[in-house]
């Protein structure tokens, strides 16, 4: 059965984000809601996973299926959902702190693995959600309850990172322009393989260095730039620009597109359809796995 | 002599381990009973590795690898000395008199067998590694089985490898058969019918295989890696492995799986199945079916990562923050991992919630002829699975319901959507933590459906009736109390007890928790009982006083790293039932 999407009421389960007025993160709820609907994307047939956060309320307001999981485990669990099912559109949804610090080992295995997942990271350089800790994208000299004198870490660079581990589709948004953060999302969900949409998404309550207005008279896009993003090493020149020029130029948009094949199309048992529908092994299928062994 | 313990002993890389696989085969084939067991390090060269392989009549079932050595192939001057206190007076020793001095050894207590396998080797096939094969020639003359047979498998297990493999093969044990002056030690009866050779691990593999299992995720480590190798080999044949980047994903996966609508199963070691513990208590929030492997290896921290212990019991059984249903099980024989397997992945689903199959790495890792499997038993259950929604309005998936078992729905199902969260949540699945915990309403939300999920286990007490110990010759004296791979050598210590004029039992658990009170208690209460546990703790008799305050004071614990043989165990219990 294939559901219809007319209006963004289809995708709303009518739950209500836990988000502080203001928070960026409506803004990607907004964009999700408008890739899903311009997608036409069956609601019984997609799958939004979290980890935890304040970023990972965002399955509960969608009326699709959805996994609220463990701090920094998204991943794993999205791509065990995908490989169980590779017919369902799975969307990952977490936070900086989620994706970049505690499951940051998981974003590097998902990436080279290149399974066709789109993962959404709603990045505001704190912790929320703990009420107002650094975070590993945090820049150097932020001030947080745990860093009352200044981050003296160096950041984490999450489009690079993922460039080098293999994503093949590698973005960022910006929650203040939905528009175009809704194109990103789209894109991501149309690529076959993994992609990363890192998201600048505010925090209003915990962090007043990175702020709407910081952020935007810095971001510029990359669509209106001339960039190729098929070239690999024009990709990762864009995704360390913010940093060579100490957050004066900040790109968003699509960095790096890849086509190589996803994991599904790979794997040798995958290749047969997804999982969930392959049946179970009959009498004589057990008796010759047995019979291996005399 | 009722049967016959060979133990090959060399270095690693000497091919110590595949003369011992040549050797069950080629019993299994002629329809003995055969025990195999490796002892080894965490080497990849060299170092000190055996393989122990017991031979005994068809009749004769064998429920351990056995205790002192009757024929050594020492291959290696290692052997000879690491292996000397381990040899029974007249044991056989096969080695090669051009490399290892046997001096040391007293000529009079032991059957001195000079074998120059070196020069047969080169002499048959210019190939140093042929020497085994040698000696397997002159053992199986020990004990008094045809060439024939052994032809065969040579055949079936080197047929790839071209003609001139197996010719060689043959010949060089043919040569070793043939020696001078071996004569047969003790002729071991077959009854012809060919039997598997199958360890734990496998064993379990193909049992959850057979029990639809799909998906299985791992981080390789010892000795769960066997159960990884099984499926990826097999990944061609519709089992879905992934190796992933620690244990931490590869349960979150299988979670994942799991909760798309494939039955998942995830697998490690003690080391792995803590860093799985926080996505047990996932599964068990979601109410995710889930299947974990954990086989027990000696520890604590990487202890000693090739050698067996029952150490972990506890740990599993009370891993996570919070408390939610779970089923732990110990397989107590081979056979039985494949039966659990299959079975541990219905209850999963039938209750939804995460089943833990102990392993160690005695069952795990040791192999032994098995006369066949019922097949016909198996059966997929997959629980409370709906199709549609059977409501109006929005799917409940966690609707508060009588037995506590919820109506389950897969994604990819029209009307049915809803989030599985790993926060406290309502029957919609709604979360109830963040902004409402605390008020009124949602206080009991909590209560509410903490219950639920709790009520499982009442209701999987109430359905199945595996839940309680099993009893072995219930008349006797005293009883054995064992769980898992421990029950086997305590059912060889019955009958060496026997011998020596006792009569005693064998209470075992394979299900460990939940565990029905009374129905324990019942089989406990008024028997003289001595534990029986490869840990330093007891931890199964922690287990029995928590869940029936009845204390077992008499214990025979074991925790070096090697497993208990039934000479062990009946040794241990002399002394506890003739004082007075």
């Amino acid at each position: 059965m294939v559901i219809e999407a007319t209006t963004k009421q289809v995708y709303s389960s009518g739950v209500k984000p836990i988000w502080c007025p203001g928070c960026g993160d409506f803004g990607v709820y907004a964009a999700i809601t408008k890739a899903l609907t311009d997608l036409k994307v069956d609601k019984s047939n997609a799958m939004i996973v979290s980890g935890i956060g304040c970023s990972s309320s965002m399955p509960q307001p969608f009326s699709t299926y959805g996994m609220h999981s463990l701090h920094g485990r998204l991943l794993p669990v999205a791509s065990g959902a995908k490989l169980a099912n590779h017919d369902l559109t799975v969307i990952g949804t977490g936070g900086d702190g989620d994706g970049y610090g505690i499951g940051v080992g998981h974003l590097v295995h998902t990436a080279r693995r290149n399974i066709n997942l789109t993962y959404i990271v709603m990045d505001n350089e704190t912790y929320g959600l703990t009420t107002g800790q650094t975070s590993p994208t945090a820049m150097m000299g932020h001030k947080t309850k745990s860093t009352p004198f200044g981050a003296i870490e160096m950041p984490v660079n999450p489009l690079a990172l993922a460039i080098s581990a293999g994503a093949t589709y590698v973005a960022r948004g910006f929650s203040g322009d939905t528009v175009h953060l809704a194109e990103m999302i789209k894109g991501a969900i149309m690529h076959k393989g993994f992609a990363l949409v890192d998201v600048f998404s505010p925090c209003v309550t915990f962090n007043h260095d990175n702020t709407y207005d910081w952020f935007r008279p810095r971001i510029y896009k990359l669509d209106q730039s001339n960039h190729d993003p098929s070239d690999l090493g024009k990709a990762l020149g864009k995704a360390v620009e913010d940093f060579q020029t100490n957050w004066e130029k900040i790109p968003i948009g699509l960095f790096y597109q890849n086509n190589r094949p996803s994991y599904e199309e790979l794997d040798i048992t995958l290749k047969n359809g997804p999982l969930v529908k392959q049946g179970n092994p009959t009498k004589e299928q057990i008796l010759g796995m047995l019979e291996e062994n005399r | 002599m009722p049967d016959v313990t060979v133990r090959i002993a060399g270095a690693n890389g000497d091919g110590v381990e595949s003369s011992g696989a040549l050797l069950m085969k080629v019993a299994a084939k002629n329809g003995m009973q055969a025990f195999g067991y490796r002892g080894y390090q965490s080497i990849i060269r060299g170092g000190h590795v055996w393989f122990q392989v017991r031979v005994s009549d068809a009749e004769n079932k064998l429920h351990s690898h056995g205790d002192q050595i009757d024929v050594l192939i020492a291959l290696n001057q290692d052997a000879i000395t690491n292996q000397a206190p381990h040899l029974r007076q007249g044991a056989s020793v096969i080695y090669d008199p051009t490399k290892i001095k046997v001096d040391s050894l007293d000529a009079s207590k032991y059957r001195l067998a000079p074998v120059p396998m070196l020069d047969i080797a080169m002499q048959v096939s210019g190939d140093p590694i042929m020497r085994n094969t040698v000696a397997i020639g002159a053992t199986l003359r020990l004990l008094g089985i045809e060439m024939k047979v052994f032809e065969e498998v040579i055949k079936s297990m080197f047929s790839r490898k071209g003609e001139k493999v197996v010719n060689s093969n043959v010949m060089a044990a043919a040569q070793g058969y043939g020696i001078e002056g071996l004569g047969t030690i003790h002729q071991i009866k077959g009854d012809g019918r060919s039997r598997y050779v199958l360890d734990g691990n496998t064993a379990l593999a193909i049992g959850a295989y057979a029990g639809g299992c799909k998906f299985y995720s791992a981080y390789p480590m010892t000795p769960a890696s066997s159960i990884l190798h099984w499926f990826a080999a097999h990944a061609d044949r519709g089992v879905f492995f992934k190796q992933t980047e620690d244990e931490i994903a590869a349960i979150n996966m299988a979670i994942g799986a799991s909760n798309t609508g494939v039955r998942a199963m995830c697998g490690t070691s003690g080391g792995g199945f803590s860093l799985m513990v926080e996505g047990l208590g996932l599964a068990g929030m979601l109410e995710t079916p889930l299947v974990v492997v954990e086989s027990q290896r000696t520890g604590p921290s990487t202890g000693l990562p090739t050698k067996t212990e029952q150490g972990d019991l506890l740990f599993v059984m009370h891993a996570s923050q919070g408390e939610f249903p779970r089923i732990v099980v110990a397989p107590r024989s081979v056979e039985e991992s494949f039966y659990i397997a299959a079975e541990a992945l219905n209850l999963a689903d039938r209750y939804q919630c995460p089943v833990i199959i102990m392993m160690d790495l005695y069952i795990s890792e040791h192999v032994e002829t098995i006369e066949g499997f019922d097949t016909n038993s198996i059966t997929i259950d997959r629980g409370k699975v709906v199709a549609s929604n059977p409501e109006q309005g929005r799917f409940k998936r966690y609707l508060y319901s009588a037995d506590g078992i919820s109506p389950r729905a897969f994604p990819g199902t029209p009307g049915t959507e809803h989030v599985a969260p790993s926060d406290e949540h309502d029957e919609y699945g709604d979360l109830v933590s963040d902004a409402l915990s605390g008020i009124d309403k949602y206080v009991e939300v909590r209560r509410k459906m903490m219950k639920k999920r709790m009520d499982k286990i009442d209701t999987m007490l109430k359905n199945e009736k595996v839940f309680a110990p099993g009893i072995y010759n219930e008349g006797a004296d005293f009883f054995l109390v064992t769980f898992g791979s421990t029950t086997e050598p305590a059912m060889e210590a019955v009958e060496i007890l026997k011998g020596m004029g006792f009569n005693a039992g064998v209470i075992s658990f394979s299900y460990l928790m939940p565990l029905d009170r009374e129905k324990t208690a019942e089989m406990l209460k008024g028997r003289k009982l001595i534990d029986v546990e490869v840990n330093y703790t007891a931890q199964l008799s922690q287990v029995i006083m928590m869940n029936t305050g009845i204390e077992i004071k008499d214990r025979i614990l074991k925790y070096d790293g090697e497993a208990l043989t039934g000479k062990e165990i009946a040794d241990g219990v002399v002394p506890l039932v003739s004082r007075k």
